[in-house]
């Protein structure tokens, strides 16, 4: 909300400067976001007097000026505006100037011909947006005369963020009652002075049915008006507040709005039939909002209506056909309370929102009421004419501003602030309107109509907080709390120290990237309101954020990634109704693609392949304590046949490791064998602890054996084969070679068998040796249908 | 000249000659060839030792004894040149085995942790040092945990401003959304203290990922947050700023200037936010703190009755303070990085040179 510092002044005299008063206001919580200072970001321009003009000799859209600006010579400035003439009073930039748009006004010479300065229009003194020409200013504006000055200028505007509980700081006088308060000085009274009423005009006729909605209706006619464009000091206020002038009787009341707190709203008199009636909606009404459109509205709003049609959704807006125009002469005023939570609602589902309903969700201040009302009837008497009604009151005024009694112990305050509270601070609370009494610890609380946001001890509590400044507690370490410590998931880490680089994508994809690694089974979870189609649906898989970032960093003169990302995945649990149950799966999720390591001086780049990954995914399970198996899997989709293996720890598969379909890394602009893996955290179990065992006393025997097996034969199926021959003083089985080059026939493939035999209690002998050999080769042979080699 | 002079002479000229030639040998080859020449069974000192025979009988010690010197002077000698020899080959050897040291290292590849990842790292090990405890909730909540338990009821201004990603339910259903903040932990672990039996004191660090449908320059539709509370007995507003200062300070391993700002959220009373003294100007003023010497970091307060209410527990007996964390924010603050959009572009070259990991 912006508020120019000129009008805060009307109801308080303080003499703090724009950049204390703005700080005080950060203290007692009103964020300051910026303050504009349209004065001086014009100083500099000062009136000129257009003494003779005319063409550029080289250019003709360029003339040359003669202007006075009431120094000892006139000013030669070159300009290419063509809205003015000899004679004219325009704004004049002279050098050294900086105008609010950033531009600095030098001594230049423009197509040869010497300026001194430069002539503005309104844009370029960033009083409206755009502009046609030069602002051409009236004859009796005084040569040379700051322009600041001259038109009277906002010293400074405040833009300031005002929190949603704080609808009563939403005018000059919520907040200047917050600085009174602070500053200890008088709050001016507002303009409640009686209104001279006509008993000839007649009170509207209000009914109201909706009272729970709207506790207090207020209207007034007054006739006989000749609505004209508000006064100058008026528009310029209300554009320096940020709101548009439309005419004199809706400025009038946006101005009261912004003075008060209290929006109102007039209705043209002689568009109305019947008498007024604020009431619930009923099915199939509908609306013409003020931008046009036609509403259709529910049932269980609440629209101020005449006989025949809703004339206005109520606190938001009029309707188009009501309203007053230039060509209203008689008005009927509204100025009532509504109750918030109604209007947010009501807002809310038909997506609008107006000054007014910011407000009213908030919370307005009741005993505004009135006092708008009056003012806003005399100012529009005062500067359009016409004739007032008595006002029509509908509701309750006493109860609505009837303040709420709270009761407290001061010890509880100070024990939750943490500081003593000194009795000098009830007196800052007393002038914000709360009624307080203290007697010893026991303190007893008036709230004032205003404040609708306080209503409990905790509001008090901050209450006091905001006036004593948070910067007077002092910071204490509390004791620690007793804990649970949880061991940190060094998931990440782990694999980082594996040499990966970690990524973070979005936990939203495309629809369409959803189902390169996902059958379409109804469990996807969708989002209603998406940033975009491409991020519409939470991903079931992490890979195809990983094939992205693959994609966009390869693009990047990267030959290659080794990518990893730790995060959820996310599905419905049943198919038919996937907003019923779903879950959340941690997940970790590797990409590996193009060069691991670039040529070097001790050896050539070498591309990804499965095994790289493998390892990588082995050693990182190895590092969790546990150990995993691979088995093939030509089913899994998005990944290659052959080239794909799920990982098992114990009986459950826990993941996949596999090469991602060609076709599919096409797609993705990939031009490299492209390998992903996934594990899912939360099927792991802990690994075991590790428990003690001595180290060997006797020494172990290491012998080969060499076969030619079928291609396709597994090695894995092969070395437990080999393990389970060996029995158990068998440590370890391995492939140390694996040859299919010449000398091995078609079709096969040569696998070297290492294995190393232990005794815990003896040293083994070449027999013992000799006899697992044996045993391993018949196993071997006979299952494999192996032949040996060596 | 007696025989035994003429031994003696002999014996002077071969041990001349030995220790010249031993001068001269090329390499320890050569010296263990010298020393078979000269000491060796068939060498030149036994064959002047057959001489000795010839002599008389009392002749023969004086000689031994002569013969005895020689041949120790020849193998002292002999063992000298060696080591001689073996120092100056193994200088050779070195010389010839030098390399170029400043070569590159053979390396493994190097990964890097994520800068929001370090962030929540160690962000999470200040407060669990401090004795919160770690806990974690689902991003995909419902209405009661993300707003209602949290005093954001249906109508209330608040809740607009959260920009809230619905998910697409049917017309009876209540739809589900991706949290807007990680406050529902606070409720999660709260209802789950009183219900299985327990009471405060809670104290809980809860870092994790949050949605909101803002997507432009400074907005991601995902980031991070940690949300940090405690309640307990006299819990208050002090405490709040001691932890803030100790935590502040700790994550900017510096003294941190504080200041608290009255602000206004639904879950706490009174409200909070969080400045800090800017980072990068010490507090005199730039682009940063936009000329302030002060830097939004988090929002914070004490934990509103309702809130308490709404899980549980008793607010006339126990207060608490909550605060949530920004950590991409506090991640940019700390290295100086200018533009949110970095985290998620997961561009290697910001990765690998924000990676290194302190
Ligand atoms: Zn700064």
């Amino acid at each position: 909300m912006k508020i120019p510092f000129s009008w805060l002044k009307e109801h308080v005299f303080f003499k703090q400067s724009v950049q204390q008063v703005a700080d005080d206001l950060v203290r007692l919580g009103h964020e300051v976001e910026s303050i504009e200072q349209p004065r001086s970001a014009v100083k500099g321009v000062r009136v000129g007097h257009i003494l003779s003009m005319e063409s550029h000799p080289d250019a003709d859209k360029l003339h040359l000026l003669n202007i006075d600006i009431a120094e000892d010579e006139p000013l030669g400035i070159v300009c290419g505006a063509s809205n003015m003439a000899v004679g004219d009073k325009i704004p004049v930039a002279t050098v050294g100037t900086s105008l609010p748009n950033g531009m600095k006004i030098k001594k230049g010479k423009i197509r040869g011909q010497v300026s001194f300065g430069m002539c503005c229009s309104e844009a370029e003194l960033g009083l409206a947006e755009d502009a046609a020409g030069l602002l051409i200013l009236p004859t009796d504006a005084p040569i040379g005369m700051e322009v600041g000055e001259y038109l009277a200028l906002e010293e400074a505007v405040l833009d300031l963020d005002i929190t949603p509980n704080r609808g009563d700081c939403m005018s000059a006088r919520g907040l200047a009652r917050d600085l009174a308060a602070d500053y200890d000085l008088p709050l001016i009274n507002a303009g409640d002075d009686d209104v001279a009423v006509d008993g000839a005009v007649a009170v509207p006729s209000v009914q109201v049915s909706a009272s729970d909605d709207c506790p207090l209706y207020m209207a007034r006619r007054i006739e006989g008006v000749s609505v004209a464009d508000s006064p100058d000091w008026m528009q310029a206020r209300l554009i320096a507040a940020g709101q548009r002038p439309v005419n004199g009787v809706v400025d009038v009341l946006n101005y009261t709005m912004l003075d008060l707190g209290q929006p109102m709203h007039a209705f043209d008199a002689d568009t109305l039939s019947g008498d007024i009636c604020v009431r619930a909606t009923q099915a199939g009404e509908s609306f013409k909002a003020l931008d046009g459109r036609d509403i259709a509205l529910h049932a269980g709003n609440v629209v101020i209506a005449d006989d025949a049609k809703v004339i206005a959704l109520a606190g938001i807006m009029g309707s188009e056909d009501t309203g007053v125009t230039e060509k209203t002469t008689n008005i009927i005023l509204e100025s009532a309370a509504f109750r918030a939570a109604l209007i947010s609602t009501t807002r809310r589902t038909y997506g609008l929102v107006s000054e007014s309903s910011m407000r009213f969700e908030r919370g307005v201040d009741p005993a505004m009421i009135a006092v708008a009302m009056n003012q806003a009837s005399t100012m529009i008497m005062d500067l359009f004419g016409g004739k007032a009604s008595d006002i029509s009151v509908t509701g309750d005024v006493e109860g609505l501003v009837k303040a709420k009694t709270i009761h407290i112990d001061m010890q509880r305050i100070e024990s939750r602030l943490g500081i003593d509270v000194p009795e000098k601070f009830d007196d800052v609370l007393s002038r914000m309107g709360f009624g307080i009494q203290r007697d010893g610890n026991s303190l007893t609380v008036d709230v004032p109509s205003h404040r609708h946001d306080v209503s409990l001890f905790e509001d008090i509590s901050e209450e006091y907080a905001r006036v004593i400044g948070f910067d007077a507690i002092p910071e204490v370490l509390p004791s620690l709390a007793t804990i649970n410590p949880r061991k940190v998931d060094t998931a990440i880490s782990s694999a980082v120290e594996l040499g990966f680089v970690q990524v973070i994508n979005y936990a939203f994809i495309s629809a369409d990237e959803q189902r390169l690694f996902v059958e379409d089974d109804g469990k996807d979870l969708v989002l209603q309101n998406p940033i975009s189609a491409d991020m519409s649906v939470m991903r079931r898989s992490v890979w195809t954020g990983l094939l992205n970032t693959a994609k966009y960093n390869m693009n990047r003169q990267q030959a290659g990634v080794a990518l990893v990302e730790q995060g959820r995945i996310y599905a419905a649990i049943d198919a038919n109704n996937p907003n019923e149950e779903h879950r959340e799966t941690n997940v970790i999720a590797w990409l590996m693609a193009g060069e691991l390591e670039s040529d070097t001086w001790y050896g050539k780049a070498r591309k990804a392949d499965f095994f790289d990954l493998k390892g990588a995914v082995e050693s990182w399970l190895s590092n969790r304590g546990l150990t995993a198996r691979f088995m093939a899997d030509d089913e899994a989709l998005g990944l290659q046949a052959g080239q794909t293996a799920k990982v098992f720890v114990g009986k459950s598969v826990v993941g996949y490791v596999g090469k991602v379909d060609t076709d599919l890394a096409d797609g993705f602009d990939i031009d490299a064998d492209v390998f992903v893996a996934q594990v899912n955290l939360d099927a792991l179990h802990k690994g075991k602890t590790l428990k003690f065992q001595p180290i060997p006393e006797f020494p172990s025997i290491e012998r080969d054996l060499v076969f030619l097996f079928e291609r396709g034969t597994e090695s894995e199926a092969v070395l437990q084969t080999a393990k389970r021959a060996a029995g158990q003083s068998c440590i370890d089985v391995r492939i140390f070679d694996l040859y299919d080059g010449k000398g091995v026939p078609e079709g096969k493939v040569s696998l070297g068998i290492r294995f190393a035999l232990q005794d815990a209690k003896r040293t083994l002998t070449q027999e013992d040796s000799d006899k697992a050999m044996q045993t391993i080769i018949d196993a071997v042979v006979r299952k494999f249908n192996a032949e040996l080699r060596g | 000249m007696s025989e035994i002079d003429s031994l003696k002479g002999e014996l002077q000229r071969l041990q001349e000659k030995a220790l010249a030639s031993f001068k001269n040998a090329a390499d320890l080859n050569a010296l263990q060839e010298l020393r078979v020449t000269y000491l060796g069974k068939k060498g030149e000192l036994t064959h002047v030792l057959k001489g000795v025979g010839k002599l008389p009988p009392q002749d023969r010690p004086v000689i031994g004894q002569f013969v005895n010197a020689t041949k120790t002077a020849l193998a002292e000698a002999l063992d000298s040149a060696e080591a001689l020899l073996a120092v100056k080959e193994k200088e050779q050897r070195i010389e010839a085995e030098r390399i170029d040291i400043t070569l590159s290292g053979r390396t493994s590849p190097r990964g890097a942790l994520h800068p929001v990842q370090q962030g929540l790292n160690e962000m999470t090990a200040i407060f669990s040092q401090m004795g919160f405890e770690i806990s974690e909730g689902p991003e995909i909540e419902d209405e009661f945990h993300n707003f209602d338990a949290l005093n954001i009821p249906q109508e209330h201004p608040a809740r607009a401003m959260h920009d809230t990603f619905f998910f697409e339910a049917s017309d009876e259903q209540q739809a589900k959304l991706l949290r807007t903040h990680t406050s529902p932990v606070q409720i999660r672990a709260m209802k789950n203290c009183v219900e299985s039996g327990g009471e405060p004191p809670l104290a809980v660090v809860a870092p994790g990922r949050v949605y909101r449908c803002d997507y432009d320059v400074t907005h991601s539709p995902m980031f991070h947050q940690v949300e940090v509370f405690k309640v307990d007995k006299d819990v208050s507003l002090a405490h709040l700023k001691g932890v803030l200062k100790h935590f502040l300070s700790a994550y900017f391993e510096k003294e941190i200037d504080i200041r608290l700002r009255p602000h206004y959220f639904p879950f706490t009373e009174p409200s909070a936010e969080v400045d800090i003294g800017c980072v990068f100007c010490a507090a005199k003023g730039c682009r940063v703190c936009k000329g302030s010497g002060w830097v939004e970091v988090l929002g914070s307060g004490m934990i509103h009755p309702n809130v308490l209410k709404s899980v549980g527990i008793d607010s006339e007996i126990y207060s608490g303070f909550a605060f949530g964390l920004g950590v991409e924010r506090l991640v940019m603050l700390k290295h100086g990085i200018p533009d949110l959009r970095l985290f998620f572009e997961n561009d290697m070259r910001f990765l690998r040179r924000m990676g290194v990991s302190k």
